[in-house]
């Protein structure tokens, strides 16, 4: 567990960051989300001491970071950033390699690890290990990044826009990944971004951030349905809410008893897919199957809109 | 129709055209009389004469007109080799009918067509886009070849190697000398260099003021800075102890070492910073993120990335210094600058060739294997 008590920085008397408090339960995803300039890169890289705070306390399960020595609390934490910045000098193999290196890992147990990462990671070790940086397309480098971060097991993950620069199809297949790799692992992590829609899909719980303060820490839903402030409502986009909303409900939550006809959608999927589904197909109702394909009941139109028109 | 001819080929045809009408060689009755030119047909037996003539036509030919870069390369080459043979053969030849002290020397002729095979042969290597091993591998079989002509002694007739003959000893004793004094100056210059170049990187403050101190330092001119440091190493050779012991004196190596010294901070330095901020920036912080002190990232990110840069430096320091290095022998520093002087104060040019071409050859050689060092370096690609 992570507890931040009155975290500030200021550079030159103006203040970026502004007494930010807030607990993170282990094996979590806690987003920052904001503007660009909003002081979420600052705050994260307060965490590692990357930025050393001006005012305020960070504890990691009970110890405060100031008690250890800034590079050995890095080791600790696992670190992936936006240019990726993998060591063009270095193999994918080595780049993984290099925080177990620094804590002195034997040779077996590395390659064993690195291996066991480009495999979670759905790269091919034989061929991606030795290759060099320069030879890795955009998603590939994104993925070998936060193999790198995960390397030594780290008690917590810390992301700075880490699908940035990616492009929207290759960014959403490295959102559902991260998010069952998180499942997987258990880990906890803190991912800032600067966008509303990523947020919700990956946060289990959502800080907005505005001039270097959180206005609101909440789960996605909440966000959804009571922004504390015209910023935070501002950044989920009004026209936007009750799609968003829709997004984060599976459709197991509205499903009836009863058959339908035509194609079924799995009960796992969000009310948004299932409005898709009607939209295009032009039915008012869907059947509803489990992930056995058995018949589960149904969806309507009519209880769709009614969970959307509840976030206005 | 005839097509167009090559943009580079068509002067250099040209050039070579006008060079088999000149001299090829200049015979001259003793060391300083005056030299007599001698043609292509004078100088040679008829057979080597027309063989020459040949291989230049095909090459005017090959470089008006042919394109692929493997035949531009090929017969320029195999005609500045037959050139090469037959520059000795001629003096061989001119040699037989004159007396013990006459002297054959390569003609304007010779130089003009040597230089403009030189440029064929250079852009039809380029044209071919050769890796850096490919370009050592050309490199060492011109170096092999040209030993193998030395060697073989088919230019003992010329003029340089009698003046060769008459300063072997004292020219692998200068050639010693000048060697010392370029690369013990680049090793004094990386020794320097690179941990300021690092200090100014870290230091904004810094970086003004030093980097502007070594500029000045190269606005002055060479022989004025040999000339200004001769006062105070006098000094410190006749005041501090030992000084003079360890060969410091106020003319000879110590000043020319210094000097070389000071000038080769300024490209250390500069490349040195230069490199290190050029290392991208994500690239430093993910090292730091990852939790590497900030020695490991100097040593294992930072100075690997900015190496090729620092190496760029190195190179041109090198070269720079074989260049100079000519210049100390004014100052009795020694090198091969001896010859070229003491050949100017004798008007004889083969002297002056005799400390030249050497001095030219291995600033050849320092840039081509430098060159090829800093292509292979994996930093290099990204
Ligand atoms: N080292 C620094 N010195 C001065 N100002 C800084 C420094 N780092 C960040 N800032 C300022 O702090 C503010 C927040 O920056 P940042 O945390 O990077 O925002 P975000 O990541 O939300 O885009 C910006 O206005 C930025 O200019
Ligand atoms: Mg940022």
């Amino acid at each position: 567990m992570i507890r931040i008590e009155g975290l500030t920085k200021e550079y030159a008397g103006n203040a970026v960051v502004r007494d930010v408090s807030m607990e993170i339960e282990a094996a979590t995803i806690t987003v920052i989300v904001g503007t660009s300039g909003s002081g979420k890169s600052t705050f994260l890289r307060m965490i590692n001491r990357l930025v050393e705070p001006t005012k305020g306390v960070v504890e990691i399960d009970g110890t405060d970071t100031r008690e250890m020595k800034a590079y050995e609390l890095r080791r600790r934490i696992g670190y992936a950033i936006q240019d990726h910045g993998l060591f063009p000098h270095w193999t994918v193999a080595r780049n993984i390699a290099t925080v177990p290196k620094l804590l002195g890992w034997d040779r077996k147990k590395i390659d064993a690890r690195v291996h066991e990462l480009l495999e979670l990671l759905q790269l091919d070790p034989d061929e991606i290990a030795p290759r060099y940086p320069h030879q890795l397309s955009g998603g590939q480098a994104q993925r070998v990044g936060v193999a790198r971060a995960l390397a030594a097991r780290p008690d917590m993950l810390l992301m700075d826009e880490p699908f940035g620069a990616l492009d929207p199809v290759i960014r959403a297949k490295a959102q559902t990944d991260l998010k069952s790799i998180q499942d997987r692992l258990g880990s906890t992590i803190l991912l800032v971004t600067h966008d509303m829609a990523e947020a919700i899909r990956l946060g289990d719980r959502i800080a907005v951030m505005s001039e270097g303060r959180v206005e609101q820490l909440a789960p996605p839903a909440e966000i959804l349905t009571h922004p504390a402030s015209d910023n935070v409502r501002n950044l989920v986009g009004d026209d936007d809410r009750p799609f968003r909303y829709l997004s984060l409900i599976p459709v197991s939550e509205r499903t009836e008893e009863g058959t339908a006809e035509g194609t079924p959608i799995a009960a796992d999927r969000s009310l948004y897919d299932a409005l898709a589904e009607m939209i295009w197909s032009g039915r008012e109702v869907l059947p509803v199957v489990g992930e056995d394909g058995s018949a589960r009941g149904l969806v309507r139109r009519g209880a769709l809109l009614d969970a959307a028109r509840s976030v206005a | 129709m005839i097509p167009r001819p090559d943009k580079l080929g068509a002067p250099m045809g040209a050039l070579l055209a006008v060079a088999l009408a000149l001299p090829l060689a200049s015979y001259r009755a003793n060391r300083i009389a005056l030299a007599e030119a001698r043609g292509l047909f004078e100088a040679l037996p008829a057979v080597w004469a027309a063989a020459l003539l040949a291989c230049a036509v095909a090459t005017i030919a090959v470089a008006l007109f042919v394109r692929p870069p493997a035949i531009r390369l090929a017969v320029p080459a195999l005609t500045l080799l037959l050139l090469l043979i037959a520059i000795g053969v001629a003096a061989r030849m001119l040699m037989a009918n004159g007396a013990d002290y006459a002297r054959v020397a390569p003609g304007t002729g010779f130089w003009l067509a040597g230089f403009a095979l030189s440029i064929l042969i250079t852009d039809a290597i380029v044209r071919l886009k050769p890796g850096p091993f490919l370009r050592l591998g050309v490199f060492a079989l011109a170096a092999a070849a040209i030993a193998a002509i030395l060697v073989t002694g088919e230019w003992n007739a010329l003029s340089i190697l009698a003046e060769y003959r008459g300063h072997a000893a004292t020219f692998w004793r200068e050639g010693a000398h000048h060697l010392q004094l370029a690369f013990g100056s680049l090793a004094a210059a990386i020794a320097a260099g690179v941990p300021i170049g690092i200090l100014i990187h870290r230091s904004e403050r810094l970086k003004g003021p030093v980097l502007s101190t070594l500029s000045l330092i190269q606005t002055i001119p060479s022989i004025a800075l040999f000339g200004m440091l001769i006062v105070p190493l006098s000094w410190v050779a006749a005041n501090v102890p030992g000084a003079s012991e360890i060969g410091i004196r106020g003319i000879g190596m110590a000043p020319a070492f210094v000097a070389l010294f000071l000038y080769s901070l300024l490209p250390m330095v500069a490349n040195t910073a230069a490199g290190l901020s050029g290392v991208s920036p994500s690239v430093t912080e993910a090292a730091a993120g990852m939790g590497l002190t900030s020695r490991q990232r100097l040593i294992s990110v930072e100075l690997p990335l900015a190496l090729p840069v620092i190496l760029t430096g190195v190179r041109i320091v090198l070269v720079q210094n074989i260049g100079l290095t000519t210049i100390a022998a004014l100052i009795g520093g020694g090198g091969f600058g001896t010859f070229v002087f003491q050949g100017l104060g004798q008007t004889a040019t083969d002297l002056i060739l005799l400390g030249a071409l050497p001095t030219v050859a291995l600033a050849f050689a320092a840039a081509v294997v430098l060159d090829a060092v800093i292509d292979v370096l994996p930093g290099a690609k990204a």
